[in-house]
């Protein structure tokens, strides 16, 4: 079976264009949009903490930290 | 609920005479250089100059920056971090030399979030100094800040040379080049002199 040869080299330049723009908004702009991701995200924390929170409950006194817990760091 | 109001404390809490200094450190510090990456906490240096230092206990130092902030509401802690206006505030008193002198040499920036806003200003780490502090601090996410630095940002690599050889963080820059396979610039640079 032969590779594919796709040429993702024009995705690629565009993901990068992307970067640099991302990186040339001002200090104000970045922290607003971290602001509005960490809020779009909040569900998904808070199912993380209830996750890990259910898991201390299942093992008490287990040594073993959760998964998601190690991962966090 | 938003990082200007975390600022606007931090800005009453310098007028106040709380801290006789501040800047932004961390990924915070990291926007005014490269591209924005994901935090959930706010790193903030403080000088500890008004402060009656207590050796090995930097919690105990931070003890009137914690009244203060206690008396005005903020008295919750997430993480390591006191929640102020919605952020986990890391306050990191000056600890060693490089902190000193990155503090000392914070840039100050101002920004409008929104046009209708007033300008706030604060203060933030030199691109150099958030560069040397992610070596120090050697964590993976530290080095992907630093990775981003090198890639994207024109930093000034002499200043960030002189940096690592003033604070006698040359080999671990070495160990660190040799691992993601980046070209040492500080090898033959005049910084090292």
């Amino acid at each position: 079976m032969s590779e594919p040869s796709i040429d993702i080299s024009d995705i690629l330049a565009r993901k990068s264009e992307g970067r640099r723009s991302l990186q040339t908004l001002s200090m104000a702009e970045k922290i607003l949009r971290m602001e509005a991701l960490r809020n779009r995200l909040s569900p998904f924390k808070a199912m993380r903490e209830g996750r890990k929170s259910a898991s201390s409950e299942d093992a008490p006194g287990s040594a073993q930290r959760p998964k998601d817990e190690i991962l966090d760091r | 609920m938003a990082m200007k109001d975390t600022i606007n404390v931090l800005n009453r809490m310098a007028a106040d005479g709380i801290v006789s200094r501040y800047a932004i450190g961390g990924a915070v510090a990291a926007y005014n250089y490269v591209e924005a990456a994901s935090t959930d906490d706010l790193d903030v240096l403080v000088s500890l100059d008004r402060f009656e230092s207590t050796p090995g206990s930097g919690l105990v130092t931070l003890g009137p920056i914690i009244e203060y902030l206690k008396d005005l509401g903020y008295d919750t802690w997430e993480k390591e971090g006191l929640m102020i206006e919605g952020w986990a505030v890391q306050f990191l008193p000056v600890s060693n030399a490089l902190s000193l002198e990155a503090l000392e040499q914070a840039v100050d920036v101002e920004m409008s979030f929104f046009p209708s806003d007033p300008i706030i200003s604060t203060r933030v780490l030199s691109a150099e100094h958030v560069m040397a502090t992610a070596l120090e601090t050697g964590r993976p996410k530290d080095f992907t800040r630093l990775i981003s630095f090198i890639e994207t940002y024109d930093h000034d690599v002499e200043r960030f040379c002189r940096i690592l050889t003033h604070h006698d963080l040359i080999d671990k820059w070495r160990s660190f080049c040799y691992r993601f396979e980046i070209v040492d610039v500080c090898l033959d640079n005049k910084g090292l002199r």
